[in-house]
């Protein structure tokens, strides 16, 4: 009854655009999803390459930003951010990243970690 | 001289210039309180002031919505006190991409888009604004994009519930005399159908 009331709010285009949403978002989703795992975490400073390590090898590496220290953590083939001054703590909450091409950033500490492939990976918009 | 069709021509003015006063001074109400709600992922807002521009749309047109949510922005960022930082940017130019889609529905599709499906489009607009800004000037990267689908999928869900909102905020207000001559508006369509 509640539920009806809603859906006539909704207009024929209305129900359109929204599968054209979903649609969008499976396909910008199969487009992201099954990259193969990547080789080397590379950490940038800006634009620069501040930082590189295979993604093998289990260590911690602590980094200075305008803000302070960020730390970051490669363990079993996974990089995360473990500690950060920023004040948000986006970054941690981003999780752990092994794909090629996947991204870690802290913005306010200007520091982005990128996995990268054996070769040199495409990104998403030149593919 | 002033004929009585001056009259109402000047009042109808009045009334809409006092309305969208009170609607801007919402919408930044919301987006105040939105910039207070903790969130648990980058970015990710439900975009509640939307509602006003929305409502702003479909009583005065396109141009009042581009009014309002430039405005709300520029007087948000300066209550959060984030004038011309990052979020700033984010903000603005996801604010942007939100009405240049929102004008883009309303003026394609205008015989049949309802104010869901506006919503949808400004919430889009939103985040491929942001995505944009951020992978040129704040991030400075492409991988961004690998955000996309999930920044779409939420944009989606937000937008559903910010245009059922504006439905219903629209609906109450036109009950009023004061919004009697704004009956035309865009995504009024299921009201005749």
């Amino acid at each position: 009854m509640a539920l009806s009331s809603l859906w006539v709010r909704i207009t024929r285009t209305d129900r359109w655009l929204i599968a054209f949403t979903i649609l969008a978002a499976v396909a910008s989703l199969w487009l992201t999803i099954g990259r193969p795992a990547g080789q080397n975490v590379v950490i940038y400073e800006g634009d620069k390459i501040i930082f590189t390590a295979p993604l093998s090898q289990q260590r911690s590496i602590v980094l200075h930003g305008p803000l302070g220290e960020t730390q970051v953590e490669i363990v079993a083939g996974q990089v995360r951010i473990t500690s950060s001054p920023c004040p948000r703590k986006i970054c941690i909450g981003m999780g752990e990243i092994h794909r090629s091409g996947d991204l870690l950033a802290c913005v306010p500490n200007r520091v982005v970690v990128r996995i990268e492939g054996e070769e040199r990976s495409y990104d998403l918009l030149s593919r | 001289m002033i004929s009585s069709a001056d009259k109402q021509e000047t009042l109808e003015q009045t009334r809409q210039r006092v309305f969208m006063a009170l609607f801007i001074a919402l919408a930044v109400g919301l987006h105040t309180f939105e910039a207070l709600l903790p969130n648990p992922l980058p970015w990710f807002r439900i975009g509640l002031a939307n509602i006003l521009a929305l409502t702003a749309l479909s009583f005065y047109g396109l141009r009042a919505m581009w009014v309002l949510s430039l405005s709300r922005i520029f007087i948000g960022s300066l209550l959060i006190g984030n004038l011309f930082g990052p979020g700033f940017l984010l903000s603005f130019f996801g604010g942007a991409g939100a009405c240049l889609l929102m004008s883009a529905g309303a003026l394609l599709l205008n015989r049949g888009i309802g104010l869901v499906g506006l919503s949808i489009l400004g919430a889009s607009g939103h985040i491929c604004g942001q995505l944009l800004i951020a992978s040129l000037v704040v991030v400075q990267h492409q991988s961004i994009w690998l955000l996309l689908p999930a920044f779409l999928l939420f944009a989606l869900i937000s937008g559903i519930i910010n245009g059922l909102a504006a439905d219903f905020l629209v609906d109450y207000l036109l009950q009023h005399p004061a919004f009697s001559a704004c009956r035309k508006g865009f995504g009024r369509h299921h009201v005749e159908g």
